[in-house]
């Protein structure tokens, strides 16, 4: 499903990706951790096709396309989504309307026929349901004076409307209290399946103990380091980074 | 170079539909006189800084003076909005037309029509508002409307009058063979207690040139309440000239929307004066403007009694190589004590071609007033955009969803709900039409 192959990515002058493989197959749950300034977030930004970051050498191919090609839209139309860090607000933009906009231009793009306003109502309360969430969020701007939870539970909400091949959660657990981060785990866990892959982006273990990968990567100096089950997370945990990174880490 | 160069806008005319009222014929004569004597505006002036009257000129109008009769019911039905019951007066070329307008059932104490008509059945109705809130000592522009006026809307509450349908002005302007300028002077006005909504619309049929320079004229009386609300969706030809006076008195509340979409040249000069303690104004603008577009606002609010609220918000969206000029003044006197006053402007601009020049001004000479006033010339965020395009929205959506989301705040204001969905769907075609460069 999702191929990278020796990836090198620049921000400005600074090389943070220095040869990065990974191999993702339909259905697996894959987290890369990794100290601060490994290039985690990077390796997120550059899947999604954020500007500014250049790719200097490798490939990434998704769904037999190549990744690198394409523009943030149409990777947005081949299946791939990115739950956000740091969700942007929209101001003055309704989330209903936007939610509405998103899906409707995944199905243009793929030949299917746009949802009226009813038929996707309907989606949307179907979808509320298998997340249990309540539909406060939808009537007010996208993002718009949402809380740090708030934020990250619109961020599955559009997951599970989208319905994506391959969810990018990048950093999903940070600035979430113990329980905003069960219903975000949740949200995510009812979203698995055996066609949808994710890739769970995060510094700690312990958005792992709800969200259990099937593969646990760690990336430090913008490679992957070591890789294993999701006992190497537990080890990361009692142990820090630099066991293996072979640096002291500043706790 | 004087005043006088637009002489031509003037006459002569074919018919003077206004001729023989002695009272009309004094303003009128000052009005010349004060055209001639006044120079030709300059960018040297303030008030002109950044606009040139060099395109108007050049365009030698006359009066639009020959009356449109061959427009049927069925050539304006575009024009209406579905869901709109209104009181309806349609205006084409600054001529009040019976036939198009349909004025309803008005309850006791309500008159409305066209100027021309309402004279003629009562000569002196008028005799005290003609210049009654603009003032006898005019600006160019004013003074060839008082000049040069032959008709337009006239709406007259008397005390405790209340409308519950909104008051709908039409004015459409069709292209002729010789481009023309129409002068309709409306005068609005609300005795004490009165209460209206009305909405103006400029419209044209077909892209046509022409010039419209109107004045209006509102008066609210104590308690009084009118909300209105301006639509400029002109052609891409039209130059559009309108100075807006108001005068409110105590306790009452004005709420108005001026929203500017089309044009190739449109200026508009808004002043508020309060003749009454407790007053409120609101003036909120939307204004687009792209390619060979002008749009230039200025606001001048005088606060010279005490306890009385303005807030003045404007938004602006310019695209291609369009230009915009926001100049709003707000003044408060020694003695207007309990002032409360903010002013607001903000800016997208979407490509680099695009400019706006804007000075909100606060001249506060009391010393318990709560004023503020604010700018801002920004421009999309990459981080927004990138968002939306992450989602599957294609760029020029995304765009088009955060420009409508930017305006949202004005767009929101307008009432009833078709007109607000009329509106918002044009600002979204010109969006969908503006150049991303």
């Amino acid at each position: 499903m999702l191929s990278v192959k020796g990836l090198k990515a620049n921000v400005g002058d600074k090389e943070i990706l220095k040869g990065l493989d990974l191999e993702i197959g339909p259905g697996e749950v894959h987290a890369i951790m990794g100290p601060n300034g490994s290039g985690k977030s990077t390796f997120a930004h550059v899947l999604s096709g954020r500007e500014g970051y250049e790719v200097t050498e490798g490939s990434v191919i998704f769904e037999g396309r190549d990744l690198l090609e394409l523009e943030p839209e149409e990777r947005a139309h081949l299946g791939l989504f990115l739950a956000f860090q740091y969700p942007v607000e929209l101001p003055g933009v309704n989330n209903t309307y936007f939610l509405k906009a998103a899906l409707n231009s995944i199905r243009k793009s793929r030949g299917e026929t746009e949802l009226d306003a009813i038929s996707f109502l309907r989606l949307m309360k179907e979808k509320l349901k298998v997340l249990h969430l309540d539909d406060s969020l939808l009537k007010r701007p996208v993002n718009f004076g949402f809380s740090g939870g708030e934020k990250k539970r619109n961020e599955i909400f559009q997951m599970a409307l989208l319905e994506p091949k391959l969810a990018i959660l990048d950093e999903t657990d940070s600035g979430l209290d113990i329980d905003a981060l069960r219903i975000v785990a949740d949200g995510v866990n009812a979203l698995r399946s055996p066609e949808r892959s994710m890739i769970v982006v995060t510094h700690y273990q312990r958005l792992l103990d709800y969200i259990q990968p099937d593969y646990v990567h760690v990336l430090a100096r913008g490679r992957i380091i070591r890789s294993g089950g999701k006992d190497l997370a537990l080890e990361l945990e009692k142990r820090g980074y630099g066991w293996i990174t072979g640096e002291e880490e500043a706790a | 170079m004087s005043g006088g160069e637009f002489d031509r806008w003037l006459g002569p005319r074919s018919e003077d539909g206004l001729a023989g009222l002695d009272w009309l014929e004094t303003k009128r004569a000052a009005a010349r006189s004060q055209v001639r004597d006044q120079g030709i505006p300059t960018t040297k002036q303030e008030a002109w800084r950044y606009t040139s009257v060099k395109r108007l000129m050049e365009q030698g109008f006359v009066p639009a003076d020959e009356p449109i009769t061959a427009l049927e019911p069925e050539d304006i039905e575009e024009v209406l909005i579905p869901g709109v019951v209104s009181h309806r007066v349609v205006l084409v070329n600054g001529r009040f037309l019976p036939g198009l307008s349909e004025l309803g059932e008005l309850p006791p104490g309500v008159r409305i029509g066209g100027l021309q008509q309402i004279l003629k059945s009562d000569p002196d109705a008028l005799r005290d508002r003609v210049n009654g809130v603009a003032g006898d000592d005019q600006s160019l522009f004013a003074a060839l409307n008082t000049a040069g006026m032959d008709d337009g809307l006239v709406i007259l509450l008397d005390r405790g009058a209340v409308l519950t349908q909104p008051v709908e002005l039409i004015h459409l302007s069709v292209g002729m063979d010789e481009p023309r300028v129409a002068q309709p002077r409306h005068i609005v006005s609300l005795d004490d207690g009165a209460q209206a909504t009305l909405i103006e619309r400029y419209l044209s049929l077909g892209e046509s040139l022409y010039c419209t320079n109107s004045v209006m004229e509102i008066s609210v009386g104590r308690d009084g309440v009118l909300k209105h609300q301006r639509i400029q969706d002109e052609s891409p030809y039209a130059f559009h000239i309108t100075g807006l006076y108001l005068s409110l008195g105590q306790g009452s509340r004005y709420a108005g929307v001026n929203v500017g979409l089309g044009g190739a040249w449109a200026r508009t000069d808004c002043r508020v004066r309060f003749a009454g303690e407790h007053a409120e104004c609101d003036l909120q603008g939307l204004y687009l403007a792209g390619d060979r577009q002008l749009l230039d606002y200025h606001l001048d609010v005088d606060h010279r009694l005490p306890q009385c609220t303005s807030r003045e918000n404007f938004k602006g969206i310019l695209y291609g190589k369009g230009r915009a000029v926001f100049d709003g003044r707000v003044y408060v006197a020694k003695d207007a004590q309990k002032t409360d006053a903010a002013m607001s402007n903000r800016n997208l601009l979407l490509s680099d071609g695009a400019e706006v020049d804007t000075k909100p001004q606060l001249e506060i000479n009391a010393d318990d007033v709560k004023c503020s006033h604010g700018t801002t010339v920004g421009q999309l965020e990459p981080e927004m955009l990138f968002y939306l395009r992450s989602r599957g929205i294609n760029a020029p959506l995304a765009r088009r969803m955060l420009c409508l989301g930017f305006a949202g705040e004005i767009l929101d204001v307008l009432e009833p709900e078709p007109l607000r969905e009329r509106v918002a769907d044009q600002v979204g075609q010109r969006l969908e039409q503006a150049p991303l460069a």
